[in-house]
């Protein structure tokens, strides 16, 4: 099963080069995911899939938008 | 002008008929006929100013303010009538709050509490629109308080160049009906989400990093983005810095959103925040 990956800010360096169709296996989490792309832990601030903020162990279903967020305090 | 005249009169007398291409006629008081009524006023500090005043007034009447009339099919008569009657605090007056508070006092917000204890730098000129040459090195809040007189004098505008701490915040929001956080930084973002809640009025929220961004409003009690970000983390701005157009486009939502809290509809981002991310022109609303 595929999904799609958007790494926001910070994180943006860690989209996979196929970030629009990711090969994810099932009963992967949102952490998983997260590790596998080497973001380090204390990086993840949020994580939304299909628009709706989810704890990290969420499970991922076919075709989940997945959006990864640092935190960003800018002005 | 006859002294016995009351201000309705001389509103009715003074509006002139403005036929807009493809709208209805309408009576409208030129802004050089509400700055001379407005003169004639004393200052009441119950009521706001002298001018706002004379352009309730004319609401009232159905006489559209010149100064407002390409405001009108957005926002009605009676909507800008609460602009004008609204008391906001806007914390933090750098590209966050000076973009967002150019918006808010053109569009006629009655009172606008600003407080930030900083002076301009030279790295604020990349984004901050009261950052010049003139202002650099000067208090940020006298540069707003400056800006508001500038654009539109019906802002009844209270500048406070004092970094506030949590207990100051707790004061700042008193009799205030919405707080808008234009900090920099993570470090006061989760006392302001206290504040608010504490004194029971809605927060709009905003920050960026690089050309990444987002705006968000917290209801009392709900959770915001501060409460995930923390207040120590190293936030991802320091890396990728705070450029213009991301800046601006946050604040641009932000007082889009506070425009709807006050002018009386509901909060639209309650409970959400729209993402942004101007290197692939993405937005996207997400539920917290």
């Amino acid at each position: 099963m595929n999904i799609a990956i958007q790494c926001f800010a910070t994180l943006s360096r860690f989209t996979p080069p196929d970030s629009a169709s990711f090969a994810v296996s099932p009963g992967e989490t949102a952490g998983q995911l997260a590790a596998r792309l080497g973001i380090p832990p204390e990086d993840l601030k949020l994580v939304f899939v299909n628009g709706v903020h989810v704890e990290l162990d969420a499970p991922l279903q076919d075709g989940d938008r997945v959006g990864l967020f640092p935190a960003i305090g800018g002005g | 002008m006859p002294p016995l005249m009351e201000m309705d009169e001389h509103i009715r007398h003074l509006a002139y008929t403005e036929q807009l291409p493809g709208e209805e006629a309408r009576l409208v008081l030129s802004v050089e006929a509400a700055q001379e009524l407005a003169r004639g006023l004393g200052r009441s500090k119950a009521k706001g100013l002298p001018l706002a005043r004379v352009e309730l007034s004319a609401l009232e009447l159905g006489i559209a303010p010149e100064r407002y009339l390409r405001n009108f099919n957005t926002y009605s008569y009676a909507e800008q009538a609460r602009l004008l009657s609204a008391r906001l605090a806007l914390i933090g007056l750098g590209g966050l709050g000076g973009n967002a508070l150019e918006i808010l006092a053109r569009a006629g917000v009655g009172y606008i509490r600003a407080a930030d204890g900083d002076e301009f730098q030279p790295s604020n000129l990349n984004r901050q629109p009261l950052c010049t040459r003139r202002s650099i090195c000067g208090y940020k809040a006298a540069a707003a308080a400056a800006r508001v007189a500038l654009v539109n004098p019906a802002v009844e505008f209270d500048p406070v160049a004092v970094f506030l701490d949590e207990g100051l915040m707790a004061r700042f929001l008193v009799g205030m009906e919405l707080a808008v956080d234009a900090l920099g930084g993570l470090k006061d973002r989760p006392a302001l989400l206290r504040q608010a809640a504490a004194a029971g009025i809605p927060l709009v929220t905003a920050a960026v990093a690089g050309q990444a961004g987002y705006v968000a409003t917290v209801l009392p009690g709900a959770k915001g983005p501060a409460d995930f970000f923390g207040a120590d983390t190293l936030a991802a701005e320091n890396t990728l810095g705070t450029p213009a157009p991301a800046v601006a486009t946050a604040a641009a939502l932000m007082a889009a959103e506070a425009l709807n809290i006050l002018c009386g509809r509901k909060p639209r981002l309650a409970g959400a925040m729209l993402v942004f991310d101007l290197e692939g022109m993405s937005f996207e609303r997400v539920s917290l």
